[in-house]
């Protein structure tokens, strides 16, 4: 049975994996194929963006790349999985920074982000910005914020699925604001815009390219980002809410099990270094629509750190109410 | 439009189109037929590929795959009775019991022409409705779909076989499993006892296969001392024109049923098939057949599952809004192909629009003819000798259910619903109405969730002064509800009637 299991895998896997085929015969890592679980369902953005990594990578690492798909419980399975795998560097993961580090806020774990896995890479991020109807009565992020702080409850806030990459985001810029909108979760981001476009709701998050798309239904207020993603829009520092850009993105990790061998992690951290470079890479996530904003492993394991107690934060914030 | 539709459909009759299509559907057909690997895992495995292919043969190729497995599910579903998707279990009520009596050509031929009907006809309807449906999914929020589900599981419990207070039992068990694992809503974790692996709670894939596989395995072990059970049935003859024409009313009925399910965004397939099934019964001369073995009631529910897929492409294509996955990576592959599907393709681009409609019946009239080249290969199957048929159903079971997301506790789950179903069979407890339970309660439960919040605490008001739709259903539940319950009223409850709970798909002794 898990032969066969692994037989249909290893097919789906090899069919995208033909240029790595010329394996290398050293007795050095990787000498098997790695395995690289995603905690989340098939069809998502970490899915699409999954099956570029392992189609490409393989040409930098030497060996295929098997992706393992394991959903459930916010994401705490694949992730619970991944920690109790051998730390040998033939299983990693590929999150997200709210599934990494918020989970631990809000759930018992039987793993610690924080003790049980290392940073190989950050393949990129994405920055979502607020949006409401184009028609709407708000017009700059002020409004909303000042509307939500009189009508505590008053304001919908429709995001994507509980603690996920448009409510953690949006709590955190009301909360800093002082603002308590209702919010409403919707089962994944389409939803979401469409009940922004009936009016189920008042205020909403997408990124960048469903914005582009619907330039004429919608209208962007403030991006959560430290830097400009869209000409004329200010972003949450510029608006004057501190700290939400940096936290408030949704960054694409590449964690390993804690107590991995150094040469595996660094044969694993220089792999996607040098796959940054490559041209199909950067030519296929551009077309998904994603950036190819690299972070090595070593400067986002800091980056995680300062999240987890951001988010930390935030629940308690959320939950003192 | 019609000058566009012309166009869009010479821009897809090309040779490279109609061959990646076929790829499309074989791979396809063979993915939906395994149980354990769905749709939704090849299109996304399979949509990387579309990258490097022109648009219009990329595109038509993810089609296709889309349509092979929602097809394709029907295979196993009549051939050893294991549903590989929600949206197929409606079908094992008779296509196994075909099966048995010698006839499975002839439930795979009219699952392929009642699902290619389906299919075609909701997408072309669809390429002439476009405007009104695009209005009906922007009226349907939460409170409506919360109306339409409730009145669908109302009129689907009226199927159920046996007695009534069985039937009820076995919904409200399969509504409790549903809540098992995280709230939706809350976030919060409910009847997990502080155990990790129930966390993510009961997944409907290895309670399908535990529930339909196992027992169906079980029973076969035991009835080996049956000398006879040893010979099998030929796979039997073909479809004949008489009898495709004697459902013709089904698959029609069906088909509009299916369409108009497609049309609310969230009811989605399993609905579709369940109300098919239970319409054509009611609308039967002799309802006794059905859940025994009736052509009807493998026509019913494949017509109408399939009939969804058209209308659910309307938020992807005039608003550019994704409602599920298998649209989501649709709209992946049209994203990377550098068209932004919304209004303004409509308005720059109409013919590329129409033309991926139209590949969309293109995609149902090649299915009719692989599938005519496949069937006869596939209804091979029952002529496995049974010593051989039975072990191997057993491996597919367990691999299928490891292979879908590769969690050991779904083993578990497996094994317990398995011998939880087999306990049923005995007792006379039909489970359909346990699975139908298990899948309409969380999207129930997340409307009903999702209004409470949009109201903010005064349900009344909102419905009444910002929700005209919901009232409007709600007015015609009761209607509906006469119309439904009038035969169980003056005729006495009989359901699926003559479906003796435990008679269906139990091997009869030569079979």
């Amino acid at each position: 049975m898990k032969l066969l299991s692994s037989i249909c895998k290893s097919i789906f896997a090899s069919a995208f994996a033909v240029s790595a085929l010329t394996v290398s015969a050293l007795a050095e890592y990787p000498e098997k194929p790695v395995t690289m679980i995603i905690p989340l369902g098939a069809g998502g953005s970490h899915d699409l963006n999954a099956r570029v990594i392992s189609s490409i990578l393989p040409s930098y690492l030497g060996q295929p790349v098997i992706v393992k798909l394991m959903p459930g419980a916010s994401g705490q399975t694949g992730t619970a999985a991944a920690a109790n795998a051998a730390a040998d560097g033939y299983t990693i993961l590929f999150t997200h920074n709210f599934i990494d580090q918020l989970q631990q806020h809000v759930s018992k774990l039987p793993y610690d982000p924080n003790e049980d896995f290392v940073t190989v890479a950050r393949t990129n991020y994405a920055a979502p910005s607020v949006i409401v109807k184009k028609d709407s009565e708000f017009s700059d992020i002020d409004s909303i914020l000042g509307y939500a702080k009189e009508n505590p409850g008053k304001l919908r806030f429709g995001h994507s699925g509980n603690w996920g990459a448009f409510m953690v985001p949006g709590a955190m810029l009301f909360s800093k604001a002082g603002a308590r909108p209702t919010l409403v979760p919707h089962k994944g981001g389409g939803p979401a815009l469409q009940a922004l476009l009936a009016g189920d709701v008042d205020v909403s998050m997408a990124f960048n390219s469903v914005i582009d798309s619907q330039a004429e239904n919608v209208k962007p207020l403030v991006s959560v980002s430290p830097n400009t993603t869209i000409e004329g829009v200010p972003t949450t520092d510029e608006a004057g809410i501190p700290d939400v850009g940096e936290m408030g993105i949704m960054h694409r990790v590449v964690l390993a099990p804690a107590g991995v061998p150094e040469e595996a992690l660094a044969k694993l951290r220089t792999a996607f270094a040098e796959m940054q470079e490559d041209k199909t890479y950067k030519r296929m996530l551009g077309k998904l629509g994603e950036n190819t904003e690299f972070m090595d492993g070593e400067a986002y394991d800091a980056v995680r750190l300062k999240q987890s107690e951001e988010y930390g934060n935030l629940v308690r914030n959320l939950a003192s109410n | 439009m019609l000058q566009e539709l012309f166009e869009g459909l010479l821009l897809i009759l090309r040779f490279d189109t109609l061959l990646m299509t076929g790829v499309g559907l074989v791979l396809g057909i063979l993915v939906g037929s395994l149980p354990g690997f769905t749709t939704v895992m090849a299109m996304a495995v399979l949509l990387p590929i579309s990258f490097f292919l022109d648009p219009l043969v990329g595109i038509p190729f993810l089609v296709g795959v889309y349509k092979g497995g929602i097809y394709g599910g029907s295979i196993p579903a009549i051939l050893v009775g294991i549903p590989g998707t929600g949206a197929s279990v409606a079908t094992t009520f008779d296509g196994p019991a075909l099966a048995k009596k010698g006839k499975s050509r002839k439930a795979l031929d009219m699952a392929l022409y009642a699902s290619v009907f389906g299919d075609a006809t909701s997408s072309i309807l669809t390429i002439f409705l476009i405007g009104p449906i695009a209005l009906i999914a922007m009226r349907i929020g939460p409170p409506e779909l919360a109306v339409v589900l409730a009145l669908s599981m109302a009129i689907i419990a009226t199927t159920a076989s046996g007695s009534l207070a069985k039937g009820m039992v076995m919904l409200a068990f399969g509504m409790f499993l549903s809540l098992v694992g995280q709230d939706p809503i809350g976030a919060v974790n409910r009847f997990t006892f502080d155990i990790f692996a129930v966390q993510a709670g009961i997944d409907l894939l290895p309670m399908l296969i535990g529930l339909f596989a196992i027992p169906e395995i079980l029973l076969a072990v035991e009835s080996r001392i049956s000398a006879a059970a040893k010979v099998n049935k030929p796979e039997g003859d073909p479809l004949s024109w008489q009898e495709l024409k004697r459902s013709r009313r089904t698959i029609l009925r069906s088909t509009f049923l299916g369409g108009a399910i497609g049309a609310i965004p969230g009811v989605g397939q399993v609905v579709a098939a369940f109300m098919g099934y239970a319409a054509a019964q009611k609308a039967a001369p002799n309802p006794e057949t059905f859940g025994k073995g009736d052509l009807d009631g493998i026509a019913a529910p494949e017509a109408a599952n399939n009939a969804v897929n058209g209308p659910t492409m309307v938020p992807l294509l005039t608003l550019g809004i994704p409602g599920d996955n298998i649209t989501a990576i649709l709209l992946g592959a049209f994203v990377a192909q550098g068209l932004r599907p919304g209004p303004q393709l409509f308005a720059d681009q109409g013919p590329i629009v129409y033309a991926l409609l139209g590949s969309m019946v293109i995609a149902c009239l090649l299915l009719l003819v692989l599938g005519w080249i496949m069937i006869p290969v596939f209804a091979r199957v029952v002529a496995i000798p049974r010593a051989y048929l039975v072990p191997l159903t057993l491996i597919f079971a367990v691999a299928g259910t490891y292979v879908y997301r590769s969690n050991p506790m779904d083993l578990v789950f497996l094994v317990v619903f398995g011998l939880f179903g087999y306990g049923a069979r005995k007792l006379k407890f039909d489970v359909t109405p346990l699975v139908m339970g298990f899948i309409l309660a969380p999207p129930l439960e997340y409307a009903i969730g999702q209004t409470l919040l949009l109201s903010q605490g005064d349900m009344f008001n909102y419905i009444v002064n910002e929700r005209p739709v919901t009232l409007a259903l709600l007015a015609l539940i009761p209607v509906l509800l006469f119309f439904v319950f009038r035969n169980h009223l003056f005729a006495g409850a009989k359901g699926r009637p003559g479906a003796k709970p435990g008679a269906r798909n139990v091997p009869t002794k030569g079979g």
